[in-house]
């Protein structure tokens, strides 16, 4: 099983270096892609120091185009399983390590590492929501299960692991704006195992959420209409 | 009054409002025509402005046109007519537009990726010591062969 576990980092010189450190030590059979979406600070430069492959994109795209990159970068050099995490530090490589079990055992062909799932237990230093993120959460999670038919908690959570049927799809169809829950959306359309694994998310070692009430609003707003618009979308063929 | 009541849905355009009509069609057409010899615009996006420069000119030569347009939508009034089949066609330009637009940006973007991909392959083979000692640019393209293959 060759693994490939890529990093989307825009402008986190601060935590990234941490993140690969510790993902080299949780999974270190898997190879390391930090996708620089065209960062203006030092990302490449210390992804590089820390020992990680970088793919540096010449402006910045967005995080879906930068996950994208992953998946595409995964399908194309033949890695059987994939999974991502933030930059930012709020993963621990440890739990990812557990999602890409439940791929690597043919269990779910994407799993969703959910910090609201039921058994998710939350110490000391651990993740807690701001309330606007609560009241987006809630909303994407009843308009997500309802579109779905399929219960889903963490809706924006961007650690997931994948095998070669979701790099195929993800790297053809990938919404650059609203990335995470489009691609839920679409990959339980496709009638792909999606399964949510609760994990353990720790509060940002570095960087600012950007996330204002307004923004918040707006994002949640442009959720909906993404999500309905999916509603109409065709099944695509499977290419692979 | 009555006339006057009896004209309301006439258009009235004098021969010099038609001749000044005519004038600007003919100018907006050649600077099209400008446009695209100067490489500023391209030929599959000039049509739809050609054609708007047609009915320009058709609509200054033939004022009756308008009308029988104005009677076929049902609408009395051939201003109003008028307004909506211009506010009509500006709407579809600028959807026209969009959609290009974001062809273009999902373009732009699966460019990006290729090329950031192709670097940091091309820097992994680099890092990996080849004993012949293969530039950069070798590797990238010996990948490419790979990838096509």
């Amino acid at each position: 099983m060759r693994t490939l576990v890529f990093i989307p980092a825009w402008n986190e010189e601060a935590a990234l270096p941490g993140v690969i450190g510790d993902v080299r030590k949780a999974i270190p059979q898997a190879d390391l892609l930090v996708v620089d979406d065209g960062s203006t600070d030092a990302t490449a430069e210390r992804a590089r120091e820390a020992g990680a492959l970088v793919a540096s994109l010449p402006f910045n795209q967005g995080l879906g185009a930068a996950l994208q990159t992953g998946y595409l970068y995964a399908l194309r050099n033949g890695y059987d399983v994939c999974a991502h995490l933030d930059a930012d530090g709020q993963h621990p490589a440890e739990e990812v390590a557990r999602l890409l079990a439940e791929v690597t055992a043919d269990r779910a062909d994407l799993v969703i590492g959910s910090r609201y799932h039921a058994g998710a237990v939350a110490g000391s230093g651990d993740y807690r929501p701001t309330f606007s993120r609560r009241i987006g959460t809630s909303v994407f999670r009843f308009f997500l299960t309802l579109a779905t038919r399929q219960r889903f908690t963490d809706t924006t959570s961007g650690m997931r692991a994948a095998n070669r049927r979701v790099m195929a799809l993800f790297s053809q169809h990938y919404s650059p704006d609203f990335a995470e829950i489009e691609s839920l959306q679409l990959a339980v359309r496709q009638g792909l195992r999606v399964e949510e694994v609760p994990v353990r998310m720790l509060e940002r070692a570095g960087g600012s959420s950007f996330l204002t009430p307004l923004r918040s609003a707006f994002f949640i707003f442009k959720g909906l209409v993404v999500l309905l618009v999916g509603q109409f979308r065709p099944r695509h063929v499977e290419t692979e | 009054m009555l006339p006057f009541a009896a004209e309301a849905g006439q258009v009235h355009l004098t021969s010099q409002t038609r001749i000044v009509a005519a004038v600007l069609a003919l100018v907006f057409m050649l600077m099209i025509l400008e446009l695209i010899r100067r490489d500023r615009l391209q030929e599959r996006y000039s049509v739809i402005w050609f054609v708007a420069g047609l009915g320009m000119l058709a609509g200054a030569a033939f004022p009756g046109l308008l009308e029988v347009v104005a009677n076929l939508m049902g609408v009395r009034n051939t201003n109003v007519a008028l307004f909506s089949i211009v506010l009509l066609l500006l709407l579809g330009l600028a959807l026209n537009f969009s959609v290009i637009m974001s062809r273009q940006a999902a373009q732009i973007t699966r460019l990006a990726q290729e090329r950031a991909i192709e670097k940091a392959l091309a820097e992994k083979q680099g890092a990996g010591g080849n004993g012949n000692g293969a530039s950069s640019e070798e590797a990238l393209q010996s990948e490419e062969h790979r990838l096509e293959g």
